[in-house]
């Protein structure tokens, strides 16, 4: 199980990611996924820098394959980022989708 | 510094289903303390490199397992660092002995992988990134896949020169018996295997891998049955930002830079003295940027020079990877680093039968641990 | 008095056409789009739900209305699945937008009507005077049985409203509201249990149309208007047949309605339902027009409201996306991938 404590620090670190601009720096499209992930993928990942100069690596999402280059304009958006087991807390976190 | 490495042993890497760590650790071991001329009373510590013993098997304190298992009940000590375990392994006891500790150690570098499914192993591996990148659902290739694709968009280095990165290794791992892959690979094979995540594929990838090795070191010449010696004259780490979205550059570890400074200083050395180095392939781009880093060729221009020819077995200068490196020799995490050390001490000793670099004087290891948080460098020479 | 002072929505991108759905489960096409009046509806993506809908509306709604996320005082969230059946979505929604910690909070359930309750109840709390700004919101991520009729309309989306006490921030004035209320078994979902059920044919006369009307007549005859007196009308869309017909029958032309009529290329997104029709009304109603809203909620209750748009509406809905901007940003998704989207693969 996801520990509950450590979805609440994460929830509030991403709150201040949240509805932030920025461009993709770098991108691959993860095919064989993770454990947690197995009936997500074909999805991408992002590294981006927004428009504060942070950088964060996460998910891309409602994407075309146009989309997915160095340059792209994204935004920050507010989504599940683990499938939960049916018992645990629900972990939320930042998503970005192209502009 | 000189650190004599008096024995050194590895098993053969591959899905060892039937040997467990024990047993690999028994046969790694006891075979380095035999080609020492030394016996197991004479090891005063073992320093133990490995990283999932726990994540996958429940298994920590692997010193006293080891120690325990091999019958020498002496301070025994687990070091992890990721895929640079074995080679921070070394580090340590490397330090221990310089420090007037101990005078003669063993090092292990053992790991178990195939017990499990590839997504446990995979999450598993994902212990050496940061949170971020575990919630974003990344895996260890998409993370060297995000550095493929800066080097490409910086550079041009193409797929193709990345494919040639693993016919390479392979070609050098169908001359080494210990090596998981035994079969030579074309660029075509390399280049039409199923895609990971992108652009690197399948075959752009070290495998999932069982194995061990085993180095015994000294500062002092024994007599008896020792044979000449190799030494390591450099053993340096240096560290980086642990996710992959703080570094400054994509396509460059700073923490390889950093530490190859500090060893070719310490050894007095340059990276054009280097005859052979053993470089950290776990992804093709991961050799290509490791031969920039270390000063073999200069910024964005290792892909073309490597597609050339210029570190293949009696083609090239340096020569990389005569074991198969990680792609074709095997990576079971933990033991990597030691291995490359086994490696380049037994090309410096001229017993590398085959795959043997000529007049090979010095040697290099490089051994990373995570996406680049964390590096290690040996420099060895006979 | 107290009066809308911003809003806010969110759809998911994903559609699936109602066609697309009839196909798979051997019906005819036409005959299901025809007399249900959809033609595709909205899918949340399996990494939605109630609370990220709820989030990215809400966060619209306060963006609009330029004030500061501490400013409101009261978050209530009305939802037939929120997140968790115990930890409130409120707050949540609240922690993630920067909220603070004094806000007043509660989770809400009446159904579909759960996100109109929830304007009562902030409503209150200002009339009160005890608060001045405060956050109601529907958000819905439908779950529907396959081949059960409501696989057909279950669709996803979220609305958020602020009230304020300030009559220079409205946008709207909420003149007045009633609620017609009674213990109706139309629709319903036991706890534990994944897809609500419903009573068939007695979902429509008894229910939706007998609490709709009573509500509204009751509302109209406490305001002594008829529906010649309003510029627009918004009804709850369980589907594109009952608010034609509801607002037919009580004298509404179709003329009044159409603004709000989001239904045929959204389905329903339960709690978000009328107040997303509110929410494409307010995108292009004139100032100082009339606006008649009744929202329905299974077991059975309607809220009436009676609205008045002011000048201020036309400058604050510049600076957010319109219903119909959202509605077009759509991806067209198969069954299957609808199957794998709403967790049932």
């Amino acid at each position: 199980m996801i520990s509950p404590v450590k979805v609440w620090r994460h929830q509030k670190e991403i709150a201040s990611y949240f509805g932030k601009e920025g461009k993709i720096i770098s991108w691959t499209l993860i095919r064989v996924p993770p454990e947690g992930f197995i009936n997500e993928a074909p999805y991408p990942i992002v590294l981006v820098k927004l428009s504060d100069k942070r950088r964060i690596i996460a998910q891309l999402i409602d994407w075309q394959k146009e989309n997915l280059r160095i340059g792209q304009k994204v935004k920050a958006v507010y989504r599940r980022t683990r499938q939960p087991d049916s018992e645990g807390v629900i972990p939320y976190g930042i998503k970005f989708t192209p502009l | 510094m000189k650190i004599a490495v008096l024995g050194a042993s590895t098993t053969k890497f591959g899905e060892l289903w039937d040997q467990s760590p024990r047993v690999l650790a028994k046969k790694a071991v006891f075979e380095a303390i035999s080609k020492s001329g030394l016996g197991t009373r004479d090891i005063e510590a073992i320093f133990v490199g490995n990283m999932l013993s726990g994540i996958l098997g429940g298994q920590e304190n692997l010193g006293p397992l080891f120690a325990d298992e091999l019958g020498i009940f002496c301070p025994a000590f687990k070091i992890e660092g990721a895929c640079a375990s074995g080679g921070l392994a070394a580090h340590n006891a490397i330090n221990s002995i310089l420090g007037g500790q101990y005078k003669t150690v063993a090092v292990l570098g053992i790991e178990k992988m195939t017990d499990h499914k590839p997504e446990e192993v995979a999450s598993g591996l994902m212990a050496a990134g940061a949170d971020e990148e575990r919630e974003a659902g990344a895996t260890f290739v998409s993370l060297y896949a995000l550095m493929a694709r800066a080097h490409m968009e910086a550079y041009g280095t193409t797929e193709r020169e990345m494919a040639a990165v693993s016919v390479k290794n392979h070609f050098h791992a169908s001359l080494n018996e210990r090596a998981q892959f035994n079969k030579l690979v074309s660029l075509e094979q390399v280049l039409s295997s199923p895609k990971i995540a992108d652009p690197l594929k399948l075959m752009d990838c070290s495998p999932v891998s069982d194995g061990a090795s085993a180095i015994v070191i000294s500062h002092d010449r024994f007599t008896g049955k020792v044979i000449d010696p190799v030494w390591i004259v450099a053993s340096s780490v240096a560290t980086d930002t642990l996710a992959l979205s703080q570094r400054e550059d994509l396509t460059s570890l700073r923490a390889v830079r950093l530490a190859a400074e500090n060893a070719y200083k310490a050894a007095g050395v340059s990276p054009s003295d280097v005859d052979v180095a053993e470089v950290h392939d776990c992804f093709s781009i991961a050799e290509i940027i490791a031969c920039e880093d270390l000063g073999f060729f200069g910024r964005g221009k290792a892909a073309r020079e490597i597609a050339n020819g210029k570190t293949k077995l009696g083609k090239g200068r340096p020569v990389i990877n005569p074991s198969g490196g990680l792609k074709a020799c095997g990576h079971p995490v933990g033991a990597t680093g030691v291995k490359q050390i086994v490696e380049i001490a037994t090309q410096l000793r001229g017993e590398a039968d085959e795959r043997q670099v000529k007049k090979a004087k010095i040697g290099l290891t490089h051994n990373v641990g995570g996406s680049g948080a964390i590096a290690v460098i040996h420099i060895l020479r006979s | 008095m107290v009066g809308i002072v911003s809003y806010g929505a969110y759809i998911p991108k994903g559609r699936i056409k109602i066609a697309e759905i009839a196909r798979v489960w051997g019906k005819s096409p036409e005959e299901i789009t025809r007399s249900l009046g959809i033609e595709e509806k909205a899918i949340a993506s399996f990494d939605e739900d109630a609370a990220t809908m709820a989030v990215e509306a809400a966060w619209q709604a306060i963006r609009r209305a330029k004030i500061p996320a501490t400013s409101l005082e009261a978050v209530y969230i009305g939802s037939e699945s929120h997140p968790y059946a115990v930890n409130p979505t409120s707050t949540i929604v609240g922690e993630t937008l920067g909220l603070g910690n004094d806000y007043l909070s509660a989770d809400l359930e009446f159904a579909c009507k759960a996100g109109s309750a929830g304007m009562q109840v902030v409503w209150g709390l200002i009339e009160s005077k005890k608060i001045k700004l405060g956050l109601a919101v529907g958000s819905d991520s439908s779950q529907a049985k396959p081949h059960d009729a409501l696989e057909f309309t279950a669709g996803a989306g979220a609305a958020a409203y602020v009230l304020g006490i300030n009559e220079k921030d409205w946008i709207a004035k909420i003149i007045d509201f009633v609620s017609f209320s009674s213990d109706t078994p139309d629709f319903w979902r036991r706890d534990g249990i994944s897809y609500p059920t419903h009573s068939g044919r007695f979902t429509g006369e008894p229910a939706y149309f007998c609490h709709v009307l009573a509500a509204t007549q009751k509302l109209l005859q406490k305001t002594k208007l008829t529906p010649s007196d309003f510029d627009h009308c918004v009804f709850h869309m369980p589907n594109g047949k009952f608010p034609r017909e509801v607002a037919a029958r009580i004298g509404f032309s179709p003329k009044q309605l159409e603004m709000s009529l989001i239904v045929d290329k959204l389905g329903n997104p339960y709690s978000a339902s009328s107040l997303l029709g509110l929410a494409a009304v307010l995108d292009q109603a004139k100032p100082e027009k009339r606006i008649f809203f009744c929202s329905y909620g299974s077991g059975a209750g309607s809220d009436a409201f009676i609205f008045e748009t002011t000048r201020e509406l036309v400058k604050r809905r510049e600076s957010g996306k319109s219903i119909g901007k959202l509605m077009a940003e759509k991806r067209y998704i198969s069954y299957v991938e609808y199957l794998k989207q709403t967790r049932k693969l």
